[in-house]
């Protein structure tokens, strides 16, 4: 995994990837590293499994009867379908220290199930802005 | 040429975040009640602001990270999220403030009563945030923000006895009503140093894609732009204390600190403060919406932009809409909006510690800032904020109930 300059090599978990801003392929924000977790291995050091995303997971590391609270809510009302979002470390590309970039499409994964039901039953019905795409072309030129 | 723009970002912040209903309430009761008397708390938050609005500038420069994005990566959600939630809660107050000023500026205008004008305004003000990219906020606002120097010409024609100018930038004790006294203080420096003015100002830079080639640009803005919201409240004081002070009136009213440019202006003077007012609110009610979006979106990682269309980042305007009609509310419901406006400041200034402790860590990180780290100067004014912050955390509660009323 290809490492931004300058980074030390003392990377410490909690401080530099929990936490961390998440972005895809093509760098959209998609949640951040919610949790973290780790396989332990025999004769081995551990190492990073997966990171997951997700409010559950954000409740759980307050107390595990939000946790219980917060999925009961996702179960009634929310409409993400699955609770945790979980990208395996081999999908990590790119590690800095502002952002950790996950080799997948956001609009495709979990994370994007909110803002995916808000743009199609909210957003959509109101008159668009004049603003969004003169800014794309001037980022092409 | 970009770098001479980024100026405007500056001066949008001072006017639109610098001077806004806050500044306006405690500076007509400050004036109207101790005339020149409370110029020094007003002088010691604008060099304190200066020096945090640098801070703010600097670290997204050099990291490209807003203040709320860093504090949740490197200090962890568990840590953030008693902060967040209450300053959210801050945000929310102001933004009704806001509201208020708009909705009273209106009210002054039309004669029609001010929850009246609570959901359109609430609407123009979502719209604004809709319809327009940052750069054009930026612009407009800062632009039509020019109006308020009326309060320094007004000043300027009073030619307000410069003695008593100086004497007043000196910290001294009240003469009379003390707990009063400290009440507008605690409220002035609750009204310089807003949380969301930070929160906003680094997110800007990272919207304008800063770099830390922008760290002298961001040393100018800092200081012209915070002098010049600095100056215009000094302006309001000052015609407070010539006009509404010997007249015994002590601005316990909007309607009586709308008085203030009329002695100046006799004509235009009313219209006048009702424009300055309504432009200041609404430049400061579309940032304070867009700092609480910022805020939220960079806490849990959502896609957030004021220049993005808004089908990809929805629910960073569904905060920004949710907040403005929620805050509105409180207008509407007929909650009075300067009561509101003197408590949300004493309350800014009780929360102040959530901002600045998170803030002297994160600039003393050598690990990001490298070596653009704080230095002992910015540390030691840093450190007085911290200290001073709880201070005020504790003693604006009881002089909320003790001055407030």
């Amino acid at each position: 995994m290809p490492r931004e300059k300058g980074l030390p090599d003392d990377l410490e978990l909690a401080r530099d990837i929990l936490d961390q801003q998440v972005v895809d392929r093509e760098e959209t924000k998609m949640g951040r590293v919610d949790g973290l977790v780790l396989e332990l291995r025999e004769g081995r050091p551990p190492r990073i499994d997966h990171i997951e995303m997700g409010a559950v997971v954000l409740a759980r590391r307050l107390s595990p009867r939000l946790e219980r609270w917060v999925d009961g809510w996702r179960r009634r009302f929310g409409v993400r379908k699955v609770a945790r979002y979980k990208a395996p470390w081999s999908a990590v590309l790119e590690l800095t220290s502002y952002h950790l970039k996950l080799d997948v499409a956001a609009l495709d994964t979990p994370t994007f199930d909110w803002e995916r039901w808000l743009r199609d039953h909210v957003i959509q019905h109101i008159p668009r802005p004049l603003k969004g795409h003169g800014e794309k072309e001037e980022k092409q030129e | 040429m970009k770098k001479a723009a980024t100026l405007a970002l500056g001066i949008l912040t001072s006017v639109g975040g610098f001077f806004d209903v806050g500044n306006l309430a405690t500076a007509a009761q400050a004036g109207g009640v101790f005339r020149l008397q409370l110029l020094w708390p007003l002088l010691l938050g604008t060099i304190l602001v200066i020096f945090l609005i640098e801070m703010s500038g600097r670290f997204a420069a050099v990291t490209r990270q807003a203040l709320p994005d860093a504090i949740r990566t490197h200090l962890g959600f568990a840590a953030w999220l008693g902060p967040f939630l209450i300053l959210s809660l801050v945000h929310f107050l102001v933004l009704g403030a806001e509201i208020g000023g708009i909705c009273f500026a209106l009210h002054l205008v039309t004669g029609l009563p001010v929850p009246f004008w609570a959901l359109p305004v609430a609407a123009l003000t979502w719209l604004f945030l809709w319809r327009t990219s940052f750069s054009a906020i930026e612009n407009s606002t800062s632009l039509l923000g020019l109006i308020t120097l009326a309060f320094v010409v007004a000043a300027w024609q009073h030619r307000p006895p410069t003695s008593q100018i100086l004497a007043g930038m000196l910290p001294t004790l009240p003469h009379h009503d003390p707990a009063r006294y400290w009440f507008i203080a605690v409220s002035l420096l609750g009204a310089v140093i807003t949380p969301y003015m930070l929160y906003f100002y680094s997110s800007g830079a990272v919207e304008d894609k800063w770099d830390e080639s922008y760290i002298g640009v961001n040393r100018g803005v800092s200081v012209i732009g915070m002098g010049f919201g600095s100056l215009i409240s000094v302006g309001a004081i000052v015609v407070a204390a010539v006009v509404l002070a010997p007249r015994g009136i002590q601005a316990d009213d909007y309607h009586q600190a709308a008085l203030v440019l009329t002695t100046a202006f006799p004509f235009w003077g009313f219209v006048l403060f009702a424009a300055a007012m309504g432009i200041a609110c609404l430049g400061a009610a579309t940032e304070v919406a867009l700092s609480m979006a910022y805020t939220t979106a960079q806490t849990y990682g959502w896609n957030w932009g004021e220049d993005l269309d808004p089908r990809e980042d929805a629910r960073f305007c569904l905060v920004y809409t949710g907040a403005i009609l929620a805050s509105s509310l409180l207008i509407l419901f007929g909650v009075d909006p300067l009561k509101l406006t003197l408590l949300t400041m004493a309350v800014n200034a009780a929360v102040l510690p959530f901002v600045a402790i998170p803030f002297l860590l994160l600039m003393n990180d050598r690990k990001l800032l490298k070596e653009h780290c704080n230095g002992w100067i910015s540390n030691a004014v840093t450190l007085l904020v911290v200290v001073l912050s709880i201070v005020l955390a504790v003693v604006s509660i009881p002089l909320l109930i003790r001055g407030g009323s």
